[in-house]
């Protein structure tokens, strides 16, 4: 009897649990009732969802949901897409009771692809609506018909309807107005409720960027700017810098399209977890850049180390073909200065010590000034100005013809006798000039390591500069203080003598090939016209030198002259003159176009990256004996490798940008991109061959894979 | 226990491993000719690129709610260009016996047919000994795109497409008069003619063709090729263009087409 009960009392059991589950299911379908059917395809499942079960009474709005999972590889579009795209679009004709629906947006994130800049969504994304109801409280039917373009290396556009009932009742969806709340979130909020504020938008000076300046209480982390103003205006990557405390932001939109009549302008600003969208009003004063980079402060210890290799990176200068020269003038000044004391020659050469360090530091401080005003600085950069590289021409094409015997530089009868009487203080202005000279024509030269320091100092702050650019005048200037240190060094030289002559002439024949060298860079910087100019002007100067027993104040304003009208003619005549790269034209460089890269690599192309100039000297000892020489050269040419040339001759923004992209300030700088180096693999300043070809199979790994 | 652990660690660095090198692995390999025979239309073959072959509703955008008179305007355009498919795709080209003819269909809202385009004209340019582009212009997206269509084909009969084409690539588009005739003015053409000839029949004619080529070829999408008889949807390296294109030149593209 009791196991008759057991077994009927299980039996109940049995049942009321088979009634309670199917209870569930019930219960279960009701709440999957809260969303619409899904539309799906390989690119995107779409559906529609509703954070409530059913109408409450009174309710006069529901908070609805379009909830998007794009497939793999594809991806959707803001509200403003970009460059190109189409923004998804709903129309709600068709539904009852349905008073007003409004797509809010969460923040989007930016896609760029092949240098077209799109923003919008990939993977998971609910679109959050406020829906009004017409009448309160009563059912909402809703019949949705969804365009959305969806694109992967295919754009497929979508258009699907989608229906949702919602009966009056009560109940929450949890799930739904969970995910509706968590995209609701990710809706850039309105300034107040933010402590982002966005205190200037203007346009730059030429009209062809957007400036964006912001705060935040709370440090910015991963920041990007979306300015919006209507359809037919649009803008490329934004240059986005922050301070040192990440707090202020300074960004920098490039427009690609621009119109006056667009719509009312706003710009949001999306950070890790937070975001704002702002109206603006463009105002005429475009902020400079204030911040170089957002590089944290470095270490004290991590300074010493750069300076130290800036010390190293100096020293070696002295060997480099630029300053080479410069050490030969001071060595004939030695070899020409007999009976000096010992005293004497240390007190030169420290001149000459204090000549490189005076050019070092009145560097570091243009370059300190120059960041603080928001420019863009670059090692070697007063190559690109004419007038610079005329005074350079007319100086060093002076001195060889002073070396080669055309004239002497002969001091005034006055000086020469206070010479006679006491020191060489004379001599001593001299040799500071030496030192000057040397350091100057150093800057083109940036030799083994000394990239490394530069790029470091010129990230860092104003004392991170000095100490770095000191060490590295230490650095150049350690040849003149070696022999400052012991000047009996100078007594184990030759004594004068006829040979004397030869080294006189040989090192006139240096000097003269560096001002052929600059001359040559002038025609890059300046043109054709302008070179010969200066040429002959530097004849004239040169003449009138070297005839002897000429009215001194006849000869004092010709030579004036000379020097005016150079620096007038280089600063107003030069016009850009490329006729020397065209005779390149056939050769297997490409033009450089930073856009290309991204597009080439995807396309598993491998490509070389040269930035070089003319008046770099060590891009062209990197193009005679590695790339032009077989086996670069063939690898270059051979078709495996796309080889881009970017001439920064003359100044080139986009060229400068795409260095300081690449944390360089200096060139030479090359680069190889390719599908195993995406990001870039920069090689050393100074190229073997056995760099460039490492660099070049690493980064074509993927195609070597293939074949 | 720690050889336990180590074992376990290393199970799951090898799933991850595994895992890694499958989803990988596959992307690093080059893309491959694999090449799909098609029973319609018949003879041409389709390039399978992987992602986009099934699933979409090849039909899209090609009328599915239209009046009837709409529709039979489809359906006649279905019928005109399936007379002869090649001479609806290449009808405007007169390849010589080295060229392959190619036809490209895009919308001037797609990302990718931006750059798909320009790398087009640029390969055409750089061998034209090789090909001849015949250029479609399939407006799915909407009625900017529409617009922006009828535009181009509108600076087509005055000879200045690619300057129509370049320039619109490179801005919005919007079709107000007012930015027709400042575009007109730009590309040197004149704006009265190009209005009036957005609103032709012709033009008309024109896209309902490529429309009815999408549908015949089951394009789900831009960018789209046709080259010679090689169907590709979507976008692919110049690498894969210039293979199909060699191929097609080694197999003579000109058996087809009678077949339709």
């Amino acid at each position: 009897m009791l196991i008759h009960m057991m077994v009927r009392f299980f039996q109940l059991r049995a049942w009321l649990l088979l009634l309670l589950g199917c209870m569930g299911i019930f219960l279960s379908d009701a709440v999957k009732a809260a969303e619409s059917e899904s539309f799906s395809n390989p690119a995107v499942t779409a559906r529609l969802i509703s954070a409530e079960d059913g109408i409450a009474p009174d309710a006069a709005s529901v908070s609805l949901g379009l909830a998007l999972e794009y497939g793999e590889g594809w991806k959707g579009y803001w509200r403003t897409p970009g460059e190109v795209g189409l923004a998804p679009e709903i129309d709600w004709s068709g539904s009852t009771n349905l008073k007003s629906a409004e797509l809010l947006w969460p923040a989007p994130k930016r896609f760029e692809a092949f240098g077209i800049e799109n923003f919008g969504y990939s993977g998971r994304v609910v679109l959050p609506i406020r829906a009004r109801l017409e009448d309160a409280g009563h059912p909402l039917e809703l019949r949705a018909r969804v365009s959305l373009l969806t694109c992967s290396t295919v754009c497929v556009p979508h258009d699907f309807e989608l229906s949702l009932a919602l009966p009056q009742g009560f109940g929450i969806d949890t799930n739904s107005a969970r995910q509706i709340a968590n995209y609701a979130d990710r809706v850039p909020a309105v300034p107040e409720n933010s402590d982002i504020m966005i205190s200037v938008t203007a346009l730059d000076a030429r009209d062809s960027a957007l400036i964006v300046v912001a705060t935040s209480d709370t440090p910015f982390g991963e920041v990007d700017v979306f300015p919006e103003f209507g359809p037919l205006v649009t803008f490329g990557k934004p240059d986005i810098r922050l301070d040192r405390d990440r707090t202020e932001l300074w960004a920098q939109i490039p427009i690609n399209a621009w119109t006056e009549e667009h719509a009312e302008p706003s710009v949001t600003i999306t950070d890790t977890a937070r975001a704002i969208t702002a109206p603006i009003t463009l105002t005429s004063d475009p902020p400079a850049p204030p911040f170089s980079s957002a590089n944290p402060r470095a270490s004290v210890l991590k300074v010493m180390a750069v300076a130290a290799i800036a010390f190293l990176g100096g020293l070696i200068l002295n060997v480099m073909p630029c300053v080479l020269p410069v050490l030969s003038i001071k060595l004939t000044s030695v070899l020409k200065a007999t009976g000096q004391t010992r005293q004497m020659t240390r007190n030169g050469f420290l001149f000459s010590a204090l000549g490189v360090l005076t050019f070092v530091w009145a560097l570091a401080a243009a370059l300190v000034f120059l960041q603080w005003i928001g420019v863009s600085v670059g090692w070697g950069i007063q190559f690109q100005n004419p007038v610079f590289v005329t005074l350079m021409f007319m100086v060093i094409a002076v001195f060889a013809a002073n070396l080669l015997g055309a004239f002497e530089i002969t001091l005034p009868a006055a000086l020469q006798d206070r010479l006679g009487a006491s020191s060489a203080r004379a001599g001593y202005i001299s040799d500071f000039g030496t030192g000057l000279l040397a350091a100057i024509l150093a800057t083109p030269c940036s030799a083994p390591f000394l990239g490394t320091a530069i790029t470091f100092a010129l990230a860092g702050t104003p004392l991170d500069v000095m100490v770095i650019f000191t060490a590295l005048g230490l650095g150049l200037a350690l040849p003149y203080l070696v022999i400052a240190a012991r000047p009996e060094l100078v007594t184990r030289m030759p004594r004068p003598g006829r040979w004397m002559l030869l080294v006189r002439i040989l090192l006139g024949g240096l000097l003269l090939a560096t001002a052929a060298w600059l001359l040559f860079v002038l025609v890059g910087v300046a043109g054709a016209r302008v070179a010969a100019f200066i040429s002959a002007l530097t004849a004239v100067f040169i003449i009138a030198a070297s005839i002897p027993r000429a009215n001194r104040w006849a000869r004092r304003a010709v030579l004036s002259a000379c020097v005016l009208l150079a620096i007038f003619g280089a600063g107003l005549i030069s016009t850009p003159d490329r006729t020397i790269a065209a005779v390149d034209a056939m050769s297997h460089w490409q033009d450089f176009d930073p856009l290309r890269i991204a597009r080439y690599v995807s396309e598993g192309e491998t490509v070389f990256v040269d930035v070089t100039a003319d008046w770099c000297l060590t891009c062209k000892a990197n193009k005679s004996l590695v790339l032009d020489k077989d086996p670069v050269r063939a690898r270059l040419r051979g078709g495996s490798v796309i080889a881009m040339q970017a001439d920064w001759t003359k100044p080139d923004d986009a060229i400068a940008r795409f260095l300081e992209r690449h944390d360089r300030y200096g060139i030479p700088f090359n680069i190889v991109f390719g599908p195993g180096a995406p990001s870039g693999i920069a090689l050393p300043e100074i190229l073997t061959p056995q760099a460039v070809l490492g660099a070049l199979d690493a980064a074509s790994m993927r195609s070597l894979v293939s074949e | 226990m720690d050889s336990k652990k180590r074992s376990t660690l290393l199970t799951i660095g090898v799933i991850i491993a595994g895992y890694a090198a499958l989803r990988t692995v596959p992307s690093l390999l080059p893309e491959k000719l694999e090449l799909q025979a098609l029973d319609r239309p018949e003879g041409f073959r389709k390039f399978v690129a992987g992602e986009t072959s099934g699933g979409f509703d090849p039909f899209f955008g090609l009328g599915t709610a239209d009046s009837t008179e709409v529709a039979a305007q489809k359906a006649a355009a279905l019928e005109r260009v399936s007379e002869n498919i090649c001479s609806a795709l290449y009808g405007g080209l007169t390849p010589t016996p080295t060229q392959v003819p190619m036809a490209s269909f895009s919308d001037y809202y797609c990302p990718f047919c931006r750059v798909q385009t320009k790398r087009l004209a640029d390969m055409t340019s750089e061998m034209p000994d090789k090909i001849a582009v015949a250029w479609h212009e399939l407006p799915l997206l909407g009625d900017s795109s529409n617009l922006a269509a009828k535009a181009a084909l509108a600076a087509k009969r005055q000879d200045a497409y690619v300057a129509f084409h370049e320039r619109l690539m490179t801005t919005p588009f919007q079709a107000s008069p007012e930015y027709l005739a400042r575009l007109s003015d730009d590309i040197g053409v004149d704006s009265k003619k190009l209005i009036t000839d957005m609103g032709s029949a012709e033009i008309t004619r024109e896209l309902e063709d490529s429309a009815a080529l999408a549908r015949v070829f089951a394009f789900v999408g831009t960018p789209a090729l046709v080259i010679g008889r090689t169907v590709v949807q979507g976008q692919i390296s110049d690498r894969t263009v210039r293979e199909i294109i060699e191929l097609e030149r080694e197999e003579g593209w000109r058996d087809v087409g009678t077949a339709a």
